[in-house]
């Protein structure tokens, strides 16, 4: 069993955006759109004196992704590795997964008309390469692998990893950070990721339209039958009009 | 005004005058309506079939989990289910629109007009057949050429399959922002599944009830017999009499207006 993760140290990040350019150079992600995305923060000042750092972010791939959940037509699903891809052949775009991330981890490509995200860049590990972004850092902030194989870069810098979760999205995120108490509550903070959102008509279709019409096919479907079984109760006149 | 007989439905017919009218077959629907009802019912399986495999996330579909394995099996893919459902889509709105655009007085308009508005004989229908069908005897009121159930079904279907069309071609395009696309979906949705909900009744009703049955064939033939136009659509019934009748009228005027000894004259042809 496969669960593919990323554990990023914060601490080591020194915010050159090569890891954003990489992936944006890698799949082609139009100017404005980024699958992959890092963030100043501070220069602030707490107990112990000044501080900034940089918040690095992408798909989490979460255990229990409320994108995979919002996703009409299952174009978004998650992989037995754990990745959670959208299927382009699929994907029609309508956007709820969009507002259902409460990590802002996706985006709508306006040349592909559909939903475009971080992969993993499943390609590359399919030909047993790293993801783009992993390759690239010049401080080697990012660690990758098989969150389950004890061996793997990811794995070995589990053991004091956080998630960035909140009591509203408790989604299970499968990229984890490293960080002092105090950069982590500065990250935190600023980007704990709120309760996931679905959009109203996709609301209005789970809550209100599916159970209409399952109850209208149900009562059609119930009331021909009961017609039926009365025509038969009847029989039929042996003359055809 | 022609002279037709004046029979009221709720005068009961002798025997002889029942299998007189059981003999004739009076012509119910073009062939072009006969043609574009069996395309209609293809597209539609082809498309609720289709549709029911696409609509596949937990908090969504209609159609059991194994509905959408059935499918992919049978399409190869759930990419490719959604291809053939958007290509089955442009074919049917293509068909459509030739049959909207080139037979809109013919057909269109006339269903519309004639066919489609219900008056209070349809909503009194409408509540007599329902307790018919449950046993408690009842008179059905005179009916044009579509009773009250087909009116009432023939609105959702109009509705739903503009709604269907509209929805389908933001969707499938995705035109405008991803809101409209959202709300699309929810609309296409409703109309679909409106009109598969009123599909078993009409599927029932059409091909199964056998006081109907001659409704049914008449998608084939395009003929129903006389006697049950007489006692299942009245009104319309009626109407088709003043329609012969004034055909009648019309031919025979043309005759009269002939010479009689003219050689190639329509007497001449006259078969023997």
């Amino acid at each position: 069993m496969t669960t593919y993760g990323m554990v990023i140290d914060l601490e080591r990040c020194v915010g050159c955006h090569a890891c954003v350019a990489a992936c944006k150079v890698q799949w082609e992600v139009p100017a404005g759109e980024s699958r992959d995305w890092v963030v100043p923060i501070g220069p602030t000042k707490d107990a112990e004196g000044l501080l900034s750092g940089f918040y690095v972010g992408l798909c989490m791939h979460c255990e229990r992704p409320s994108c995979v959940e919002a996703c009409p037509t299952k174009a978004t699903y998650k992989r037995d590795d754990g990745i959670v891809v959208v299927d382009r052949a699929l994907c029609i775009g309508c956007g709820i997964c969009v507002g259902a991330c409460p990590y802002g981890a996706r985006y709508h490509h306006a040349g592909l008309r559909k939903v475009d995200k971080c992969d993993f860049c499943q390609e590359r590990l399919a030909r047993g390469e790293e993801p783009a972004c992993v390759t690239t850092c010049i401080t080697s902030c990012r660690h990758f692998g098989d969150l389950e194989n004890p061996e793997s870069d990811a794995s070995r810098h589990l053991a004091h990893s956080r998630r960035l979760e909140s009591a509203e999205a408790r989604l299970g995120p499968n990229v984890r950070y490293l960080a002092k108490d105090r950069t982590w509550r500065l990250v935190h903070d600023a980007f704990a990721p709120p309760a996931p959102e679905l959009s109203t008509p996709a609301w209005l279709l789970q809550k209100i339209a599916r159970p209409l019409i399952l109850l209208a096919i149900g009562a059609a479907f119930a009331g021909q039958a009961i017609a039926f079984f009365s025509q038969l109760r009847r029989g039929e006149h042996p003359i055809e009009e | 005004m022609p002279n037709i007989p004046v029979l009221e439905p709720h005068i009961t017919l002798d025997a002889d005058e029942q299998e007189a009218l059981q003999q004739r077959l009076i012509k119910k629907h073009d062939t072009a309506v006969i043609l574009l009802h069996w395309f209609n019912a293809c597209i539609w399986a082809l498309e609720l079939a289709t549709g029911g495999a696409l609509l596949a996330g937990d908090g969504y579909r209609i159609a059991p989990a194994w509905w959408r394995d059935f499918m992919i099996s049978v399409f190869g893919s759930q990419g490719m289910i959604l291809k053939v459902h958007v290509t089955a889509g442009i074919i049917w709105t293509t068909v459509l629109l030739v049959y909207g655009i080139f037979g809109f007085r013919k057909y269109l308009l006339r269903t519309v007009t004639n066919y489609l508005v219900p008056d209070r004989d349809d909503l009194r229908w409408l509540r007599s057949r329902l307790f018919l069908i449950l046993g408690r005897p009842e008179t059905l009121p005179p009916q044009g050429i579509y009773n009250g159930g087909q009116k009432l079904y023939g609105i959702v279907v109009y509705l739903g399959t503009a709604v269907i069309i509209l929805t389908g071609f933001i969707m499938a395009h995705h035109i405008g922002p991803n809101w409209l696309v959202q709300w699309s979906i929810l609309f296409h949705f409703l109309a679909a599944g409106g009109i598969f909900a009123g599909l078993f009744v009409h599927v029932y009703m059409g091909a199964v009830l056998p006081e109907e049955r001659p409704a049914f064939y008449s998608m084939f033939t395009g003929k129903v017999p006389e006697l049950y136009a007489y006692k299942h659509h009245y009104k319309w019934w009626r109407q088709y009499k003043e329609t012969e009748a004034e055909w009648r009228e019309e031919l025979a005027r043309e005759v009269e207006s002939k010479p009689s000894s003219a050689p190639d004259g329509p007497a001449a042809k006259e078969d023997p």
